[in-house]
């Protein structure tokens, strides 16, 4: 029965239905290219497939998505997407994950994979993946659409550290973009309207073949060493081939080290503490920013009369900036992302570190230490 | 300093232009000019491709650093975001 679903795939010569059906994949996100990309891979018999998303089906999704049904509207979208990638063909191995990818996927599950495709829609997520798949060496392609063009970059990670990230070409426009959904620094703007880029099925299918496509060549074709982007114009079928060039200032990869070591550790500043592998001197950084104090500077003008806080910036808006007692926006807002560890024991000692992971550089060495 | 004489030109080929670039100018100078000049959308993020080598501008380096020469082709592209 098997063998008689794949016979035509048999048929090829460049085509291993073994080989395919031993990968495994990660989609993050499913929307529109989501579900073209989770089709395909589907079709075609790869082994495992897990997908990721933290959003509902609007009936406005269904002109893109081929996967989703009226009926489906309001439930998640990767739940749904796993199941009709079951029905598609039971033989896949299928898993959904609700929620957000930052906190579902383990940088040790990111390695498990033979490549993380990236169809999310936005920057910070796809410089999250980028980094997670920078740390594990995972193969990354990321994809992208508008109304006209769809574009693939590929990032083959596995090949090597010369390998240029997604962040290597990121104009500085992007950050500042990103930086528009933030007031004071990293806490969400109470009110932020993100602009909707419209779509249709036709740049989206394009995008999800030519992302599935590469993601069989990373498995068949091991020699491939440099990230390319590949940008068609969905009007006129012209289209851009270009090798990524590793950017020498690059935020995402050029701090990172030839040697990149992953440990885990309990959140609690004492568990981290009693790993031996670095100086208390030693300086880390955070994967997300530290609310680490408040203080209004009027209802409490000595500088030491702070409330610690330590948490998650991004779990804190702007108002946060108005204080309890007087009303007024006078709350100054501490948030750091780079402490050094004798500072932790010192000051934080009972808090827990809230981030994914916490990393430290040191001679070539990256270090980094995920939280359980 | 050295000046390149180049086409840039969109990525859906709608505009295109032959002009006279100093090469210390970088590839955001070439994306800033491409949006002024031809009121491409503000709304957008852009990165550059020089469609002759086959290799991307980093948006810090200069067209000296990547090596453009007179007659190359600068394409400026949209970052897409959508999913």
């Amino acid at each position: 029965m098997i063998t008689e679903r794949y016979q035509r795939h048999s048929l090829i010569d460049w085509f291993s239905q073994e080989e395919v059906r031993s990968s495994k994949f990660a989609i993050v996100g499913c929307g529109a290219v989501g579900n073209e990309v989770a089709k395909n891979l589907a079709l075609l018999g790869v082994g495992h497939i897990d997908l990721f998303d933290f959003d509902t089906i609007e009936i406005h999704n269904l002109t893109r998505s081929v996967l989703f049904r009226e009926n489906d509207v309001g439930k998640n979208k990767a739940e749904v997407a796993a199941e009709r990638v079951k029905e598609l063909d039971p033989n896949v191995h299928v898993r959904s994950y609700f929620g957000d990818f930052w906190d579902q996927l383990s940088l040790t599950q990111a390695k498990s994979y033979d490549c993380i495709i990236c169809c999310v829609d936005n920057f910070e997520a796809r410089i999250k993946l980028n980094q997670l798949c920078l740390i594990t060496k995972t193969n990354l392609i990321n994809t992208g659409i508008d109304s006209k063009l769809s574009q693939i970059e590929v990032f083959p990670f596995q090949s090597g550290s010369h390998v240029a990230c997604y962040e290597c070409n990121l104009p500085f426009s992007a950050y500042e973009r990103m930086q528009q959904r933030y007031s004071c620094g990293w806490l969400k703007k109470i009110s932020y309207i993100e602009k909707k880029i419209p779509t249709t099925i036709i740049t989206s299918s394009l995008t999800g073949a030519l992302a599935a496509s590469h993601a069989l060549n990373l498995i068949r074709d091991q020699s491939m060493n440099d990230a390319k982007r590949i940008l068609i114009d969905s009007f006129t079928g012209r289209s851009t081939v270009s090798t990524i060039e590793q950017g020498c200032s690059c935020p995402g990869c050029s701090s990172l080290g030839d040697l990149v070591s992953v440990v885990t550790a309990k959140a609690s500043i004492e568990s981290n503490l009693q790993l031996a592998c670095f100086d208390y001197d030693d300086h880390f950084t955070s994967s997300e920013p530290i609310l680490v104090s408040i203080r209004c500077i009027e209802c409490h003008p000595g500088l030491d009369d702070c409330k610690v806080i330590f948490e998650n910036a991004s779990d804190f808006d702007s108002t946060i900036a108005i204080c309890n007692e007087c009303g007024k926006e006078t709350v100054e807002v501490s948030i750091r992302d780079s402490f050094s560890f004798s500072e932790l024991a010192d000051k934080y000692t009972g808090f827990d570190l809230p981030c994914k992971f916490v990393r430290y550089d040191a001679d070539n060495r990256t270090t980094i230490i995920e939280m359980e | 300093m050295a000046e390149v004489n180049i086409i840039i030109r969109t990525a859906d080929q709608t505009r295109k232009a032959e002009v006279s670039l100093d090469t210390s100018n970088t590839g955001a100078d070439v994306i800033q000019a491409s949006v002024d000049n031809w009121s491409l959308p503000t709304d957008t993020d852009y990165s550059v491709v020089c469609t002759t080598s086959g290799k991307t501008l980093t948006p810090n380096s200069t067209l000296g650093d990547n090596g453009i020469n007179d007659g190359d082709i600068l394409e400026v592209q949209p970052v897409l975001v959508a999913g």
